[in-house]
C-alpha cells in the first residue's frame, strides 16, 4: 500500500513547537488507535467459528474490488478471468495447490484467516470440509445461473442440495493402449489386469493415486469400491501388490501429458480429459485407443466453493455465477478439456471444432457406470496397500 | 578466553533464527508424533500418547522402500563425487582465477530452471522416440529405442543431475583453499601428480569433502519427487512414504512417527559411514604420522620422506 | 593465490616448468580435465537447452512439439498469475539468500575461528536441519506461522513474502555455514594474528581478513542459497498466503492440467536475464580495470 504523503509545514515559534509535535503525534496515535479499535470490532462481529459451518455472509450488495482464488493450476480459462474484472471489476489473484489435502490443511491451520475467497475442492473431499466449517454456504439468490448447469452435474452425493458447491468440472477414469502391441480388444478393468500381466508387462503405468488404482480392482470385479470389509481389501492387497506391482514401471496419474506423447509406456490408465490431450497431442493419435472400461469406473468432480471467511463474498458469488453462463462454461471446455457440467453443450462443442468429443461426453448409460468416491475408514488401509505396491513395484 | 566466548557469539543470530523457525515447528512435529489420528477427517490429536504410530511405522514397506533409497543414495553420492570432484579441481586449479566466479554460476545456471522443468527436459533427451535415441540408433550404438526411462539408471541420472552444484561447491571451496603453494611443494619434493593429490590435496580439503557428501546424501535420502519423474516405480523412496501420510491419508502422527524414523536412520547411516572410514583410514594414518621431537635413530618411528602432515581435522 | 615467489623466479629463468607452462607444455591430464569440466557442463545444461528450444513450440503441450513459433511467450503477457509467480519466486529467493549468507557466514566463521564444545550442538543442529524432510518443515511451519502471526498478533508473520523468505532460508543456513566452514576450518589463523600484531581492531581483522579469505565460499553459498530457494516447492506451498504463490508451487500444480509451453517460455527469460547478468558484471569488472580484476580473483577464490 503506497501513500503519498505531502508534508505539512508549521511555522511556529520556537518554544510551540515540542507541543505541536506532541499534539500532532497524539493526534495520529488517536487515529491509529480508532482505526485499528474499530478494526477488532468489526473483527469481533465478522462470523467465525470452527465448529458450525458459518451460513452465507453475501447478500447481493456491491461487489468488492478484489477477488482471490485458490484453485488447481492452469485450471481457469484466462478470457474468463480478464473478462469478469473487464466487466464486473473485482481484480482476480489466482493461487494454486497441487492437492487436496493440502488445501484443506492450509485453510484448517489458517482458522478462517487464509485470505482466500473461492477454493476448488473434488466432491469427495467436501463433507470432511463441511464438518471442519471450512465452507460457506452458498447464498443461492446471487447464482441464477445454476439454471444453465446439467441437472446430473447437480446433486451428487457430497452435497446433494448444493448448499456449498457446485460443479466446476467432472471427470472418470478409464485407460488407454497402444494398438500396435496389443492387437486384441479391451474393454473391461479385467482385460486391464490381464494386458498388464502379459502383453504390457514392464510398460504399463497406473495412476499414483490410491483411489484410482484401488478402485480399478473392485471396478474390475463389479464391487463396491468404497467398502470397508476387511476380508475384500485384503484379496485386494494380495492381488495388487503380489500379482500386478511387478508388471508396473510408473505411477503417473498424467501419462497424457509425457507418456502418450513420449511412446513411453504401451498401457495407461488415465483419465479422460488427460488421455485426450495425449492423443490429441501424440504424433501418431491411430496408434492409440481409449478405453472407457467396464463394468463401472469412477465419477470425480472438482466443484467450486467459498472458504469459511472469505474476505469478498460478493465478488466471489459472482464469480461462480459468471462461470456458469453458457459462453464461459464453453470457454472454460475448451480450456481444460474437461466436462463443465452444463446442460446441452456437445453440439455447441462439435460445432466450434472440438475434436474427440467423446471423451468428454458419455451417454447416459456410460454415467450410469460411473461411480463416486467416498472418504471412509478405510483410507488407512488403502494407503498402505499403495505404499505396498509401490514398494513392490520398486523392487 | 574472553575472545574464544566473543567470538562464539557470532554464531548467535544463526541459533536465534534456526531455534524459531526450526527447532520449535519440528518439535511440534515429534510431539505428535506420540499422538493418533482422530476418525477420517481429522488429522491429528494428542491427548492419548503412546509410541503405536513407531511401531506402526516400522512395518516391512518402510525397510524394503528404505533399502532402495540407501542404494540410491550411497550410489547417487558416490557417483556425483566421481564426477564432480574433477571438475572442483578443474575450477579451483586449472583455470585462470578470473574465470572463476563465472565458472561458479555456470555451474549453477541451470539450477535456476525449475527442477520439474529441467527433469521434463531430461524426460525428453531420454525418450524411446526422441531425437537422441534415433541418433543413437542411426549411428549404430543402439539396437533398439532407447530404453533408459522408468530404470534405475534413470534415476541415478535424475538424481545425479540435480545434486552435482551441491557436490560441486564445496568441493572447489575447499581444493581452492589449499592452494598452489603447498602442492608445488610436494612436487618439489619429487611427488608425481597422483600422489599429490592423493596425499596433500584431499586430505587438506576433507572438510570440504565431507561438506559435500553431506550436502549430497542427507537431502537425497529425503527425497522422492526427482527419483520418481525419471525413474517411474524404479524411483521409490521413503521421503514418498512420509509425504503419502501427511498428504494422501492425512495421518499426520504417522507421518511424523515416520519422518522421525527417517531421521534417525539417515543419522546412524552417517555415522556409520564415518566408523567405517575412519577404520579404513587407519592403517593409512598410521602409516603417515610424522613423529617430531623422537629421537633420532633408524628404528624409530616411520617418517616418510614426503613433508605430508597429517592434518587432525575431525568433520 | 597468485603465482608463488619459487615460480616466478622459475619462470623467469627457464621459462617452462612447474605448471606455469600454459603454452608450451601441457600435460594429458591438463587436457583430460579440461575435457571433462567441458563435457560436465554440457552435462548440466543439456536439459536446459531442450527447455529452451521448446519454449518455442506453439502447441498446447511443453512436451510435444507441434511447430516454431513465439506464441508462448506472448501468452505470458495475458497470465498474470505466471508474472506473479516469478516475481514472487525470485524476490523470495534474494532475501532468502541474503538472510542465509548472513547468518551462515557468521556461524561458519564461528565455527571454524572459535571453536569450543558449543560447536557439537551447533553442528548436530544443521544436521537436523539437513536431516529434515521438507514435508515435515512445510508442516510444522505452517501452524507456527499462523500461531505466531494470528494468535501472538506478529502481523509481519502473515506476509507472504516474509514467510517464504523464511522457509527457503533454513537449509541454505546450514548449507552456507558448511561451506564458509570448510573454507576456513584447518587454515591456521595466521593472518589474523598478523592483523591485529599490527594493531588492527577485531573488527577492522574480520572485515578485511577474516572476511576477505572466507569470500570465495561466501559468493559460493550465497548463489547456492538462492539456487536452492528458488527451488523451494513443499514448504513453499504450504506456507504461502493469498497473493504469493511462487513459480515452483505453481508449476507443480499446473502439471495436472498439462504443463503448457509458457512454462518453458519463462525459464528461457530467466535464463537469457541471468546470462545478460552475467556478462555486464563481466565487462564491469574488466572495464574497470586491475583493482576489479582482483576483486574478482579474491571472489573466485584466486
Amino acid at each position: 500500500m503506497t501513500e503519498s504523503r505531502t508534508p505539512l509545514r508549521i511555522l511556529a515559534p520556537e518554544s510551540a513547537v515540542p507541543r505541536i509535535a506532541a499534539e500532532l503525534s497524539r493526534r495520529r496515535f488517536l487515529s491509529l488507535a480508532a482505526l485499528a479499535g474499530g478494526t477488532a470490532l468489526l473483527a469481533a462481529c465478522a462470523p467465525g467459528g470452527s465448529t458450525t459451518s458459518p451460513s452465507s455472509q453475501a447478500s447481493g450488495g456491491a461487489l468488492e474490488d478484489a477477488l482471490s482464488v485458490y484453485t488447481w493450476g492452469d485450471y481457469d480459462s484466462p478470457d474468463v478471468v480478464s473478462a469478469f474484472t473487464a466487466d464486473l471489476g473485482p481484480k482476480v489473484t489466482l493461487d494454486s495447490y497441487s492437492s487436496n489435502e493440502e488445501l484443506i490443511a492450509k485453510l484448517i491451520a489458517a482458522k478462517g484467516t487464509s485470505g482466500f475467497d473461492i477454493v476448488v475442492p473434488t466432491g469427495v473431499f467436501i463433507p470432511q470440509m463441511i464438518e471442519n466449517g471450512l465452507l460457506t454456504k452458498f447464498n443461492k439468490d446471487l447464482l441464477p445461473n445454476l439454471s444453465n448447469m446439467d441437472p446430473t452435474a447437480l446433486g451428487r452425493a457430497w452435497d446433494p442440495e448444493n448448499e456449498y458447491s457446485v460443479c466446476k468440472a467432472w471427470g472418470t477414469t478409464g485407460f488407454v493402449y497402444d494398438k500396435t502391441i496389443i492387437t486384441r480388444e479391451l474393454s473391461t478393468w479385467a482385460d486391464f489386469f490381464d494386458a498388464a500381466q502379459n502383453e504390457a508387462s514392464g510398460k504399463t503405468s497406473m495412476s499414483d493415486d490410491p483411489a484410482g488404482i484401488i478402485g480399478a480392482y473392485f471396478w474390475a470385479n463389479d464391487l463396491d469400491w468404497n467398502t470397508q470389509d476387511a476380508d475384500q481389501l485384503e484379496a485386494c492387497r494380495k492381488f495388487l501388490v503380489e500379482e500386478i506391482a511387478p508388471h508396473i514401471a510408473a505411477f503417473d496419474s498424467y501419462p497424457g501429458t509425457n507418456a502418450i506423447p513420449q511412446g513411453t509406456q504401451v498401457l495407461m490408465q488415465a483419465w479422460n480429459g488427460d488421455a485426450r490431450l495425449g492423443l490429441l497431442e501424440s504424433s501418431d493419435p491411430d496408434r492409440w485407443q481409449w478405453v472407457l472400461p467396464g463394468p463401472v469406473t469412477e465419477l470425480w468432480m472438482d466443484n467450486w466453493a467459498i472458504a469459511a471467511g472469505a474476505p469478498h463474498p460478493e465478488a466471489a458469488h459472482a464469480f461462480i455465477n459468471f462461470s456458469m453462463t453458457p459462453e464461459n462454461l464453453m470457454l472454460n471446455l475448451d480450456y481444460i478439456g474437461y466436462n463443465v457440467g452444463g446442460k446441452d453443450m456437445q453440439t455447441g462443442a462439435t460445432d466450434a471444432g472440438m475434436e474427440l468429443t467423446d471423451l468428454i461426453f458419455f451417454s447416459d448409460a456410460q454415467l450410469a457406470a460411473m461411480k463416486e468416491q467416498e472418504l471412509n475408514d478405510s483410507q488407512t488401509v488403502r494407503v498402505e496397500i499403495w505404499n505396498e505396491m509401490k514398494a513392490a513395484a520398486g523392487a | 578466553m574472553r575472545r574464544r566466548s566473543l567470538g562464539g557469539l557470532l554464531a548467535v543470530p544463526a541459533w536465534v533464527w534456526l531455534a524459531v523457525f526450526f527447532v520449535a515447528p519440528v518439535g511440534m512435529v515429534i510431539w505428535f508424533s506420540f499422538g493418533y489420528k482422530p476418525g477420517i477427517f481429522g488429522t491429528h490429536a494428542n491427548d492419548v500418547l503412546s509410541f503405536d504410530r513407531y511401531l506402526e511405522a516400522l512395518s516391512p514397506t518402510f525397510f524394503a522402500t528404505f533399502a532402495n533409497t540407501l542404494w540410491v543414495g550411497l550410489l547417487g553420492t558416490a557417483l556425483c563425487f566421481l564426477i564432480g570432484a574433477p571438475v572442483a579441481y578443474w575450477m579451483a586449479f586449472k583455470v585462470r582465477p578470473e574465470r572463476r566466479g563465472i565458472l561458479i554460476a555456470l555451474v549453477l545456471i541451470p539450477f535456476w530452471t525449475n527442477f520439474l522443468i529441467r527433469t521434463i527436459g531430461w524426460q525428453v533427451i531420454l525418450a524411446p522416440e526422441g531425437w537422441m535415441s534415433q541418433a543413437l540408433q542411426s549411428l549404430g550404438l543402439l539396437d533398439g529405442p532407447l530404453d533408459l526411462l522408468y530404470t534405475r539408471t534413470a534415476v541415478l541420472i535424475g538424481v545425479v543431475y540435480n545434486y552435482l552444484p551441491l557436490m560441486i561447491l564445496p568441493l572447489f571451496v575447499a581444493f581452492d583453499r589449499v592452494g598452489p603453494a603447498v602442492r608445488e611443494a610436494s612436487k618439489d619434493l619429487g611427488a608425481g601428480k597422483v600422489s599429490t593429490f592423493f596425499r596433500v590435496t584431499l586430505p587438506l580439503s576433507r572438510p570440504g569433502v565431507v561438506a559435500g557428501v553431506l550436502l549430497v546424501f542427507i537431502p537425497l535420502m529425503g527425497d522422492y519427487i526427482t527419483a520418481t519423474v525419471l525413474g517411474g516405480a524404479k524411483g521409490n523412496m521413503v521421503g514418498q512414504l512420509v509425504a503419502s501420510q501427511f498428504q494422501t491419508a492425512q495421518n499426520w502422527a504417522l507421518g511424523s512417527a515416520m519422518a522421525v524414523v527417517l531421521m534417525l536412520v539417515i543419522a546412524l547411516t552417517i555415522a556409520a559411514a564415518a566408523a567405517v572410514l575412519w577404520l579404513v583410514a587407519l592403517p593409512f594414518r598410521s602409516r603417515n604420522r610424522l613423529v617430531l621431537g623422537a629421537a633420532p635413530g633408524p628404528a624409530s618411528a616411520p617418517a616418510s620422506a614426503h613433508a605430508s602432515q597429517e592434518t587432525q581435522v575431525t568433520p | 593465490m597468485s603465482a608463488t615467489k619459487t615460480e616466478t623466479i622459475l619462470r623467469q629463468r627457464d621459462g617452462s616448468m612447474l605448471g606455469s607452462g600454459r603454452r608450451t607444455h601441457r600435460s594429458w591430464t591438463d587436457v583430460a580435465l579440461n575435457v571433462w569440466g567441458v563435457l560436465v557442463l554440457l552435462f548440466l545444461f543439456a536439459p536446459i537447452i531442450v527447455i529452451v528450444i521448446y519454449s518455442f513450440n506453439t502447441g498446447r503441450l511443453l512436451v510435444s512439439f507441434d511447430g516454431f513459433g513465439l506464441d508462448a511467450f506472448r501468452t505470458i503477457l495475458e497470465k498474470p498469475a505466471v508474472q506473479n509467480a516469478v516475481r514472487v519466486s525470485l524476490i523470495t529467493a534474494l532475501i532468502s539468500a541474503i538472510i542465509a549468507t548472513t547468518l551462515g557466514t557468521l556461524a561458519g566463521i564461528a565455527m571454524a575461528r572459535h571453536p569450543g564444545r558449543w560447536v557439537w550442538w551447533f553442528l548436530g543442529l544443521l544436521l537436523l536441519v539437513s536431516v529434515t524432510p521438507e514435508i515435515v518443515d512445510a508442516v510444522a511451519l505452517l501452524p507456527w506461522f499462523v500461531t505466531l502471526g494470528q494468535d501472538w498478533g506478529m502481523a509481519i508473520f502473515d506476509d507472504g513474502i516474509v514467510r517464504l523468505s523464511i522457509g527457503s532460508s533454513l537449509f541454505a543456513t546450514a548449507v552456507v555455514s558448511y561451506l564458509v566452514r570448510a573454507r576456513l576450518i584447518g587454515q591456521e589463523a595466521n593472518l589474523e594474528e598478523a592483523s591485529s600484531d599490527l594493531y588492527a581492531l577485531p573488527f577492522t581483522t574480520f572485515r578485511r581478513v577474516t572476511l576477505a579469505l572466507a569470500m570465495p565460499a561466501v559468493l559460493a553459498g550465497f548463489l547456492l542459497a538462492f539456487t536452492l530457494s528458488l527451488d523451494n516447492t513443499i514448504v513453499a506451498a504450504f506456507v504461502q498466503v493469498s497473493g504469493t504463490t511462487p513459480w515452483p508451487v505453481y508449476v507443480l500444480s499446473a502439471v495436472r492440467s498439462g504443463l503448457r509451453p509458457e512454462v518453458a517460455a519463462v525459464s528461457t527469460i530467466m535464463l537469457i536475464l541471468t546470462l545478460i547478468a552475467l556478462a555486464v558484471v563481466a565487462v564491469v569488472l574488466r572495464r574497470a580495470g586491475d583493482s576489479a580484476t582482483d576483486i574478482a580473483r579474491t571472489m573466485g577464490g584466486g
